[in-house]
């Protein structure tokens, strides 16, 4: 599991690569939520590379995303691998997380 | 295709990699395609995660693993000698209308191994945790 990020469009993009599972969950939301700043009002978690999540991994994203709402900050998934948009679906997520298709799609609505 | 295979793995998260390499070899073997080696990955990870968080087993108390594939079925099962669970019975479903801000933070597991199994079977026998899986998702 890797995680990288970068700034585009007043958005922080954070990619992940790799698999989130039961060993490395936590260590995943701690590389997250490090990369995050408490100015970065809109952040972007890209998982076109994340090629497996259980719900360790999904508890991680739960806790980023209960975290980013309570000091307002927008929150967004984009680019999921259709297991994963399955995933996503079968636990509700995609009525809690906003999911967009593609990073740019996901820059171009935290803009606006 | 008729094929079968067993996995040991160790109570511990970190022995997820080799489970996991060891489907991925099966999976190859018996011809699945992609969505169900995922699939059968997060149904032995939720199962075994949850052994090792609330079944108090011990370190040389391993998880046995059995998968197979006949015709358009694929049966997993899974043994334990942790705390009597049936999953089945002793899980309940997450509410999943709750908005962000009151959604609990876990029971999400058992729930997502529900709905990707057709059947379910669980017994308590000389003192294991024994659980049947099927999919037929092969059909």
């Amino acid at each position: 599991m890797d995680v990288t990020s970068q700034r585009t469009g007043g958005a922080l993009i954070v990619s992940v690569e790799g698999r989130v599972d039961g060993a490395n969950a936590r260590k995943f939301q701690k590389a997250v939520e490090s990369v995050i700043d408490d100015d970065d009002g809109a952040v972007i978690l890209d998982m076109e590379n994340l090629s497996y999540i259980s719900s360790a991994g999904l508890r991680s994203i739960l806790l980023i995303a209960k975290g980013l709402q309570k000091r307002t900050a927008q929150f967004a998934v984009c680019s999921l691998q259709d297991a994963i948009g399955e995933v996503f679906r079968i636990v509700g997520f995609d009525k809690i997380v906003t999911i967009h298709s593609s990073q740019g799609d996901a820059v171009a609505a935290m803009g606006s | 295709m008729n094929v079968s295979t067993s996995i040991t793995m160790q109570p511990d998260a970190e022995d997820l990699e080799n489970v996991f390499a060891a489907v991925e070899e099966f999976a190859e073997r018996a011809e699945w395609p992609m969505d169900l080696v995922f699939q059968v990955k997060l149904i032995l990870e939720e199962m075994a995660i949850n052994v090792i968080n609330y079944g108090g087993v011990e370190e040389d108390d391993p998880i046995d693993i059995k998968l197979k594939t006949e015709g358009d079925t694929v049966t997993i099962e899974i043994r334990d000698v942790g705390q009597p669970f049936d999953p089945i019975k002793d899980a309940p479903d997450p509410d999943l209308a709750l908005p962000l801000e009151e959604r609990p933070i876990g029971g999400l597991g058992l729930y997502l191994v529900r709905t990707m199994v057709d059947e379910m079977h669980y017994q308590w026998h000389d003192g294991y945790n024994h659980l049947t899986l099927i999919t037929r998702r092969l059909a």
